[in-house]
């Protein structure tokens, strides 16, 4: 074929007209994508200003509403839907009435609830996010209602995470648990964002004693992954929950063999003050349990200073180097055992109080 | 007519405060980010300081200790606005200097009773 073309008479005309034509495509290419950049400006410029409108009529009238105009393309829905998630997020009280009811004034929420039934599931879980970014909670029943419909898992996962903002009191958090159940896999970090939401939404409603019962009810629970009681410890450290105190006591002691829950309580209680599992901790046979005590042990512990002093010779090096910096930061005599251990014959022992004063000294 | 500098990333917080708080006599003077923040602290000299901790470019906490660092903004203070409720986010913002912490979803009439005290203290 190449030679056909290079000894051919018209052999220039066809180079030229390769040329014409590479350049003419390059010039189109050019030119759709100015065209496209001017139209996605365009298109931002819009939401942005659809933003502002929405923000200001929220604050300067109590029907907003009437203020602004319909709207009709997906981005004018996308503009005041961010506006509104926006001040939801943000304030509570007058304003936040006004943008929950203009949410139903523009047809906003029918939009994306019609939306969440769309054919392509990527569409399905993006009206999702943004329906549970309003914590609507008549949206309860209609999250309820399509996560039994829908057959895409990945639009699942977000229907369970929108529901876990919506929860009222105890028997919403077991309906939640049992579709969670239902769920393929579940990673350590989606578990505790929900329970941690939860948590989040009962401690707005003055309810955060619900979240105790159903830690109760988990609490000798065979038929529950002890991942998943961990989790829901985590989530009581993230969001504070004090109230529930006593029970993360009791899944200490219920849980002697099992390092994650330990580990999570230790953290957990220790955050809201409270260190009376520490000294079991400090002498557990889990070298992790151990570390994670050692991370508090200079706010409660020093009375145990023979204890932490002969973690210095831990079989752990986690645990020997924690050792040394919870003696140096408890600061007094428990500094100045550390500095006799520096010169100490043990070279593991006299290494990690090296560190642990080269770090103080830094 | 006391001015009142709000630090955030939202443009509908802006809009929203500015609104509330110029209707209740206040004059407000926003910016997007913290350098922005700061250079607009020290030229304009608010009377108080509305900021958020997640920004681009410098986070609040940076921005607070910025503020308290500069001779001529330290005296300005600071109230933290923010959705991040966890203790050790609190108590690194009080560590820096600042005078309020408020999480986020806030009330802004409370918002504002509390603006009311920090200003009455200062005169």
């Amino acid at each position: 074929m190449l030679e056909i073309l290079t000894q051919s008479e018209h052999f220039y005309t066809y180079v030229t007209l390769a040329v014409i034509f590479l350049a003419f495509f390059n010039v189109a290419e050019v030119f759709f994508l100015l065209h496209n950049k001017a139209m996605v400006e365009r298109s931002e410029l819009k939401r942005q200003r659809l933003k502002r409108l929405a923000a200001t009529a929220l604050i300067t009238s109590t029907s907003p509403a009437e203020l602004l105009p319909k709207p009709v393309t997906e981005d004018d829905f996308a503009a005041y839907s961010e506006a509104i998630a926006s001040v939801l997020d943000s304030f509570e009280g007058e304003v936040a009435f006004t943008a929950t009811k203009l949410l139903t004034d523009l047809g906003i929420d029918a939009h994306y609830r019609r939306l969440a039934r769309h054919r392509t599931w990527y569409k399905r879980g993006n009206a999702i996010d943004i329906l549970a970014s309003f914590r609507l909670k008549a949206n309860r029943e209609f999250f309820l209602g399509i996560f039994r419909s829908e057959p895409s898992l990945d639009v699942k996962y977000r229907i369970l995470y929108g529901l876990s903002r919506l929860t009222r009191e105890h028997s919403d958090i077991k309906a939640l648990a049992h579709l969670l159940s239902t769920l393929p896999y579940l990673t350590a970090k989606y578990t505790e964002d929900i329970f941690y939401n939860i948590i989040t939404a009962l401690k707005a409603e003055d309810k955060e004693n619900e979240f105790g019962l159903f830690m109760d009810e988990l609490l000798h629970d065979q038929g529950v992954l002890n991942l998943v009681k961990r989790d829901c410890i985590t989530a009581c450290y993230a969001a504070s929950c004090e109230k529930n105190r006593d029970l993360l006591k009791a899944y200490y002691e219920a849980y002697p063999s099992e390092p994650e829950i330990l580990i999570a309580a230790v953290r957990a209680l220790a955050k809201q003050g409270d260190f009376s599992v520490m000294p079991y901790a400090l002498q557990h046979h889990d070298w992790r349990v151990r570390l994670a005590a050692l991370k508090y042990a200079h706010l409660c512990c020093m009375g145990m200073l023979t204890e932490i002093r002969a973690m210095l010779r831990d079989p752990s090096y986690h645990v020997r180097i924690n050792a040394g910096l919870a003696l140096a930061r408890g600061g007094g005599i428990s500094r100045a055992a550390l500095k006799e251990e520096a010169a100490s014959q043990d070279k593991f022992a006299a290494a990690a109080a090296a560190y642990a004063l080269s770090m103080e000294a830094s | 007519m006391a001015k009142i500098l709000i630090i955030d990333d939202d443009e509908t917080i802006h809009l929203i405060c500015k609104a509330y708080l110029s209707k209740s006599g206040y004059t407000v003077e926003t910016a997007f980010d913290g350098p922005e923040g700061l250079e607009l602290a020290a030229s304009c000299q608010p009377d108080l300081v509305l900021l958020d901790i997640n920004m681009p470019r410098m986070s609040g906490f940076d921005v607070a200790k910025k503020l308290k660092e500069n001779e001529a903004t330290k005296h300005i203070p600071i109230v933290m606005m923010t959705s991040l409720k966890q203790d050790s986010n609190i108590q690194r913002g009080y560590g820096l200097g600042i005078e309020d912490y408020i999480t986020k979803p806030t009330n802004m009439a409370h918002l504002k009773l509390r603006i009311d005290k920090f200003l009455e203290k200062k005169k």
